[in-house]
């Protein structure tokens, strides 16, 4: 590759990175209880469905109710509090608060606990309880130390799966940062 | 599609990548990792078992607009649709759940519940076993139209005309199968359920269960080929119910079971969705708790030509088409006005053929002035019901059947 090329094809990889971020931003509003919502919400659809019908609380009351009827994993304390950051920052009726940080959210300052939240890891796991899928420690327990568990598990949770904890599919998560990825692989095999 | 070359390249970048990273070392692991990561890059968007949105998008023209990708959903846009019947590439797509990939030759259904005998049968059995009919039939989303209701509803937001198609259906009667598998004395409903898996195991499985009298109906089919050609796998393959003219849930993709009831399936997809309120509510209210279950589509139309914003010479002939339809009963009459409804002139209906599908109407129509020009299309049916200037709103925004208007210009010559 000539130097003029390597400089194009750079800047075609920053464009596209660019471009592919931008799609990716499927966010709610930054506020108590907005980690729990995007989590529990992003395991089935985007949040753009979220975001774009405001409704009044009775009428989140009722999505919610039918959403866990249709199978997504949560807690009736879990449900509460998505109402309630629901009915405050996409309320048909009010204007929305501006962000502020969640103050709900397990993550605090943990960069780990950020990442797992942000890809949505914590909609289905948990440290050592099982919630959709199996908790982190049984993860780390499964894969082992074998040298090539880090690369089997960045495959597993970048491509997805199903029939290693049961029938329950895990959704690809393609769009992950390598980076990202590693930080994620190398703490959940800490965990055993 | 993965070249050597092409993974070489990635590789590459991501070697580039890491080196600035400088974690690798950090993390005790080296080219297995890494191989990992830069493999894995390009991986199918989709779990094991289930067709990818690529894929599927394949299949589709350019024109689907699509409003998320999970679920996929997407349709063209009115002027799309300016065909005897939709294109199969133009059949709009929604799943509540993800597609399955399935494979024709080992793909059962099985007929039980209160039958005499318990009947399975692959697709082969099943189109040996029965006489082949081939119908065309609407098929629409029960939120066909919802973004015109305000406030808004949540749910997929269909423009206008998003969410409706009508294609031939090929299959055989729904009620051949239950004859052959013998109903019991008290049978009333039969609920089909599809092989879609869900993101989650928790997810519940999409049952939608309709009445003996449209399961008995003569067009109401499960059907293997869409347009003379087998099914799409987002729309179905290889076997799905065709309920035509109700709303598109009754009509089960990847039909597995069919299920004889003595009343109405319970489950979520009967009693929480797909669910209007039994007597109107004031907008933005929540759903009451006397609620229906959606069924037929009330009379609707829609304007197939001309397009939004064509340009017309002042004078020229404008022949504008559409299609009317109801879900149960007859259209009797499509009415088109060029005067935001001050008056309305009667469009040629074609005659009616296949009872559930849409029928084309026409009206030729010569401008007498220059500038902003607006059609409406308005339909009535044989019950005496007529498109309304505004549908009754419902917290789910379900049969949304308003006038539709497109606007053009017309230009001096």
């Amino acid at each position: 590759m000539s130097r003029p090329d390597a400089i194009r094809a750079a800047a075609l990889a920053a464009a596209l990175c660019c471009a592919g971020a931008l799609a990716q931003e499927d966010r709610l509003i930054s506020g108590p209880g907005s980690t729990l919502t995007e989590n529990k919400c992003k395991i089935c659809h985007e949040l753009q469905h979220i975001r774009r019908a405001r409704l009044s609380p009775g009428e989140w009351g009722d999505n919610l109710r039918n959403m866990k009827e249709r199978g997504t994993p949560m807690t009736d304390e879990e449900m509460r509090a998505i109402l309630e950051y629901l009915a405050v920052y996409y309320n048909r009726d009010q204007p929305p608060p501006a962000p502020s940080p969640d103050t709900l959210a397990a993550s605090g300052d943990d960069p780990i606990q950020t990442l797992l939240n942000a890809n949505a890891c914590n909609g289905c796991h948990a440290p050592d309880k099982r919630v959709v899928g199996p908790s982190f420690r049984e993860v780390a327990a499964k894969y082992g130390s074998d040298r090539d568990a880090p690369a089997r598990l960045a495959t597993k949770i970048r491509s997805g799966g199903q029939g290693v904890w049961g029938a329950v599919p895990m959704p690809p998560n393609a769009a992950i940062q390598d980076a990202d990825l590693r930080r994620i692989v190398a703490w959940v095999l800490e965990q055993k | 599609m993965d070249s050597p070359k092409k993974t070489d390249e990635s590789r590459r970048r991501f070697l580039a990548g890491a080196a600035g990273a400088g974690t690798l070392a950090a993390l005790g692991e080296s080219a297995t990792l890494r191989e990992a990561l830069a493999q894995a890059a390009p991986a199918p968007a989709a779990p094991p078992g289930t067709v990818t949105n690529e894929a599927i998008k394949a299949g589709k023209v350019p024109a689907m607009q699509y409003h998320s990708e999970r679920p996929l959903t997407g349709s063209v846009p009115a002027f799309e649709q300016n065909f005897e019947f939709t294109p199969t590439d133009r059949v709009f797509v929604r799943n509540n759940l993800l597609t399955p990939d399935l494979d024709i030759t080992t793909h059962r259904l099985t007929v039980k519940g209160l039958v005499d005998k318990e009947l399975s049968f692959t697709v082969a059995e099943l189109q040996k076993a029965f006489p082949t009919v081939t119908v065309a039939g609407m098929l629409e989303c029960a939120g066909a139209g919802r973004t015109n209701y305000l406030p808004q509803a949540s749910g997929t937001p269909w423009g206008p005309t998003g969410g409706m198609s009508c294609p031939v259906w090929t299959g055989v009667r729904l009620k051949d199968v239950l004859a052959a598998a013998g109903l019991k004395g008290d049978a009333a409903h039969v609920a089909g359920q599809g092989g879609d898996p869900g993101a989650v195991a928790t997810a519940a499985p999409v049952i939608r269960s309709i009445p003996m009298s449209k399961a008995m109906d003569e067009n109401t089919l499960v059907a293997w080929a869409m347009n003379s050609g087998p099914l799409p796998k987002v729309h179905g393959y290889p076997l799905r119910l065709v309920v035509p003219g109700w709303v598109g849930s009754a009509s089960t993709k990847w039909l597995q079971s069919l299920t004889v009831l003595d009343a109405p399936f319970k489950g979520t997809y009967m009693t929480s969705s797909y669910v209007t309120p039994k007597w109107p509510v004031k907008p933005g209210e929540k759903m009451p708790p006397d609620t229906v279950s959606t069924q037929a589509w009330p009379v609707k139309s829609m304007i197939t030509f001309p397009a939004p914003d064509q340009p017309f010479k002042g004078g020229e002939r404008i022949t504008v088409r559409g299609k009317a339809w109801v879900g149960e009963g007859s259209v009797a009459r499509v009415d088109v006005s060029f005067d935001e409804g001050l008056t309305w002139h009667r469009a040629e209906l074609e005659r009616e053929r296949d009872k559930y599908a849409w029928r084309t109407f026409s009206y030729d129509h010569v401008p007498q002035r220059f500038g902003y020009l607006t059609v409406l299309a308005r339909a009535a049916d044989d019950r005496g019901n007529v498109q309304p200037i505004t549908p009754y709103w419902n917290p789910l925004g379900y049969f949304w059947n308003g006038i539709h208007r497109v606007g053009v210009m017309v230009v001096p010559a």
